[in-house]
């Protein structure tokens, strides 16, 4: 009910000439007995941030997971830039990646290395041979991206939580990636900082038109970055809408988020 | 990793050396065991290994002279070692050298040992045969010593016993007597004059020998006179027929005897029908029955006699002559 | 009970884990300058600690061997007892032993904790086989790096053997190093130098699998660098066990 009034929404809204960057059909992933998604149906298209917001558990991370490979899940579809991910072998899979860039929850930077050695080390990843002066010039914009230009040469135990955040989304830009997930971006993080990575996200959604997936259960981030949500529950797509229509809305599933 | 390049120089360093300590200890056991050693191939025959095993060391008068390369049982007693010998070492050593199986030290791993014949013999070549001798097996050498041991332990109390023995003995007694030694000594004195004498009756004796080839003397006449040799052989010649004829007497009394002997245990013989006829002894026994009566029928007639009246008085007579004797 | 099936299944896993090894580590695309950093780490920074107990081992070894071999009147075998000692077994299965405890807690702490912390996940989605530059380097530096550990501990133990024959008695170095390499033959060395690959193999996998697979939390971290050194010094011996059969098999004892 709730999902066929969803997608006739946002077809309302999105004009038909956008591109679809991905596109999740009858997606199921169980672990054991645990039913995380079932039969789940998602689009994303170029220049757009979805918030696909649900309860803990409720299987967001899985989702995410398994857009970008990680995952393999049981069965449905999940195009990305045309390719069904499930279906990639390793190689094809590490092309595809290139173009999603990928926000861990827990930052995930290699703590062995400098804050330059992460950055380079996604590019050198790459088999690319790129010119010493052409590495430093992206690390420096990366950086300067996240405005933290000064911590190249720095470990990430000595940062903060919200500067490894942003060293982190440096990281994930720095291969100019079409699509980017992110994976709770303000969790752990005080308001102010939370603010200014939402500020950043729209930010770098601007200057290089991506596509993202944003999961995250923080209503403030919600509302600041969300040009659509999606509440996933029961493993399904429960409801879809604006920020403001599902704020709206008189279902008492979506309202418990709301207040 | 702002290092990396100081890090990869102390990286290659330590595998340098890991590869050169490496690299050394086999060069090191490889040259006490001569495995990069010539081809030089010199074969052995042996009927028991004790343990010798391909790699084990050859020694040639106790220097380091190769390595055993392989051990090939040929039947079950000959087994065939090919020793591969360091070529400096093989020119010195000579077809009669003698190969054993040793051991280093007491128990440690067994050694061929190549000992220098005479010298004398042809340098070996390749491929040759070696002389062997039976190894010196440790346990039958231990078994062959723990025999000796009894025998020396049975031995030194016998030797104990005799000490003992001699010790109470009256030779000792007799050794330790001082006045023996005087008394020895004039003996000896004795015995020297006593053999002086000898020498010079041994003199006269030749002196007498001489004259008597020369014809001297009575002895001399005697030996030396042809005819009275003559005569004497004669006599010989008689006792010896003498002799003879006794001799044969002898043998004749001897088959006598021995033909009696023969008649007494042969049945046919009458002097065994004599002695061993049962009839006959009865009929002897009644022969001599009878003779008794008989006798004793004439002691009657005869006492009768006595009392007859004629004769009486011959009797009287008798008994008085008898009583006057008395 | 319950645990054997488990245990089977573990199994199974740790072998799907080193074929995975074999069929993807070592394809092309090699983490050559990784591989090189872990083996400075593995091996170059090992030493230390290895020479350290390898040294004292040697001192000890001769110190324990001599009283005994005083009383069978052979105390001048002494070098000799000790060397075929080290070279053959004490060397090789302690510095083995040394190495899980080292290396095979900090490999499987560190991937466990990278595990934990989604920095597996982060490499595989940066378009990095995390298999090959985690996995597959750090097995490899471990198999070559312990032989070579081995070796100089051999040696640096050789040397303590040396010093503990000169405590109550004199020799030269020349003699000493002459008996010991006169009692040595290839069929003591090389099997030894052979079977600390397979140890160096075995600490580095396993340290891997326990790293790769933690649970999460802390305390998978822990158990994981836990586990995988007693999973490594189990497998190192048996790994003796087998080689001592081999070889006697193979009649280089």
């Amino acid at each position: 009910m709730e999902i066929s009034t969803g997608s006739s929404m946002s077809e309302k809204k999105i004009p038909e000439d956008r591109e679809t960057v991905i596109e999740i059909e009858h997606l199921c992933k169980r672990f054991g007995e645990n039913v995380v998604l079932n039969d789940f149906n998602l689009k994303v298209y170029r220049n757009e941030n979805v918030v696909v917001l649900g309860k803990s558990g409720a299987g967001k991370s899985v989702l995410i997971k398994c857009v970008i490979g990680l995952l393999k899940p049981d069965s449905g579809t999940i195009r990305v830039l045309g390719k069904n991910v499930p279906e990639l072998d390793h190689e094809d899979l590490d092309k595809i990646r290139t173009k999603i860039g990928f926000l861990f929850q827990g930052n995930a930077l290699y703590d062995s290395m400098t804050v330059r050695e992460n950055l380079e080390f996604s590019l050198r990843r790459q088999w690319i041979k790129l010119p010493q002066t052409e590495v430093d010039a992206l690390v420096k914009e990366a950086l300067g991206n996240v405005s933290l230009p000064h911590t190249a040469d720095m470990m990430p135990a000595e940062l903060s939580g919200g500067m490894l955040k942003r060293i982190a989304l440096a990281r994930t830009l720095i291969l100019k990636p079409e699509i980017i997930l992110y994976d709770e971006p303000t969790t752990g993080l005080d308001p102010v900082t939370a603010r200014e990575i939402d500020n950043l996200i729209i930010a770098l959604q601007k200057k290089y038109h991506t596509a993202s997936i944003i999961i995250s259960h923080d209503m403030n981030c919600v509302k600041n970055t969300a040009d659509r949500v999606v509440l996933l529950l029961d493993g399904k797509c429960y409801a879809e809408g604006t920020y403001r229509e599902l704020e709206e809305a008189a279902d008492e599933n979506i309202k418990q988020f709301f207040e | 990793m702002t290092n990396q390049g100081e890090n990869n120089i102390k990286l290659g360093l330590f595998t340098l050396a890991g590869l050169v300590v490496l690299i050394f200890s086999f060069y090191m056991i490889g040259k006490n065991h001569n495995l990069f050693g010539g081809d030089f191939e010199v074969k052995v025959r042996f009927s028991n290994l004790n343990g010798l095993i391909a790699g084990n060391n050859v020694l040639y008068s106790g220097i380091q002279a190769g390595t055993v390369k392989n051990v090939e049982l040929l039947n079950d007693t000959a087994i065939e070692v090919t020793l591969s010998i360091d070529p400096k070492v093989s020119a010195f050593i000579h077809q009669d050298a003698i190969a054993t199986i040793g051991t280093e030290g007491l128990m440690g791993n067994k050694i061929i040992n190549i000992q220098p014949g005479t010298g004398k013999g042809l340098v070996i070549n390749k491929g040759d045969y070696l002389k062997t001798r039976k190894a010196v097996n440790t346990d039958a050498m231990l078994q062959t010593l723990d025999k000796t041991n009894n025998n020396i332990a049975l031995i030194s109390e016998e030797l104990k016993n005799t000490v003992t023995r001699i010790n109470q003995s009256k030779i000792f007694e007799v050794l330790n007597d001082q006045e023996l030694g005087s008394g020895l000594r004039s003996s000896l004195a004795n015995m020297h004059q006593a053999t002086a004498d000898a020498r010079d009756m041994a003199a006269n004796l030749d002196l007498m020998v001489k004259g008597i080839r020369g014809g001297k003397g009575a002895a001399g006449l005697l030996l030396t006179d042809t005819a009275f040799a003559g005569n004497l052989n004669n006599a010989m010649q008689n006792v010896r027929m003498v002799s003879d004829n006794a001799n044969q007497a002898t043998i004749r009394l001897n088959t006598l005897i021995n033909s009696v002997n023969q008649d007494l245990s042969s049945k046919n013989g009458s002097m065994y029908v004599l002695l061993k006829d049962s009839v006959v002894a009865g009929q002897l026994r009644s022969t001599m029955k009878n003779i008794q009566d008989g006798t004793a029928g004439f002691n009657q007639n005869m006492e009768a006699l006595k009392h007859n009246f004629l004769l009486r008085g011959y009797f009287k007579n008798l008994e008085k002559q008898k009583n006057k004797k008395q | 009970m319950a645990r054997i099936p488990e245990f089977i299944k573990e199994t199974g896993q740790v072998t799907r884990f080193t074929g995975r090894f074999f069929s993807t580590g070592l394809k092309p695309r090699f983490e050559v300058k990784e591989l090189l950093a872990q083996c400075y780490f593995i091996g170059y920074q090992s030493l230390p600690l290895i020479g350290l107990t390898g040294f004292i081992m040697g001192l000890v070894l001769t110190m324990q061997l001599r009283p005994s071999l005083v009383s069978y009147g052979v105390e001048s075998e002494l070098p000799v007892m000790v060397g075929i000692a080290i070279v053959r077994e004490i060397g090789p299965v302690i510095t083995a032993l040394i190495f899980a405890g080292k290396i095979g807690s900090s490999i499987g702490a560190e991937l466990g904790s990278m595990k934990v912390t989604e920095q597996i996940d982060a490499m595989e989605v940066s378009g990095t086989n995390p298999f090959k530059y985690l996995v597959a380097t750090r097995v490899l530096a471990a198999t070559l790096m312990l032989p070579i550990l081995t070796i100089l501990s051999d040696a640096i133990s050789l040397f303590g053997a040396y010093v503990g024959v000169n405590i109550r008695s004199v020799t030269s170095v020349r003699l000493f190093f002459t008996q010991v390499f006169d009692s040595l033959s290839f069929g003591d060395l090389a099997p030894a130098v052979i079977k600390t690959f397979f140890f160096g193999f075995a600490v580095g996998i396993v340290g891997c699998y326990k790293g790769y697979n933690s649970s999460k939390g802390t305390r998978g971290v822990g158990t994981s660098a836990n586990t995988a050194v007693v999973l490594a010094s189990v497998l190192i011996f048996i790994i003796d066990l087998l080689a001592v059969q081999l070889t006697d098999v193979l009649g280089l004892n």
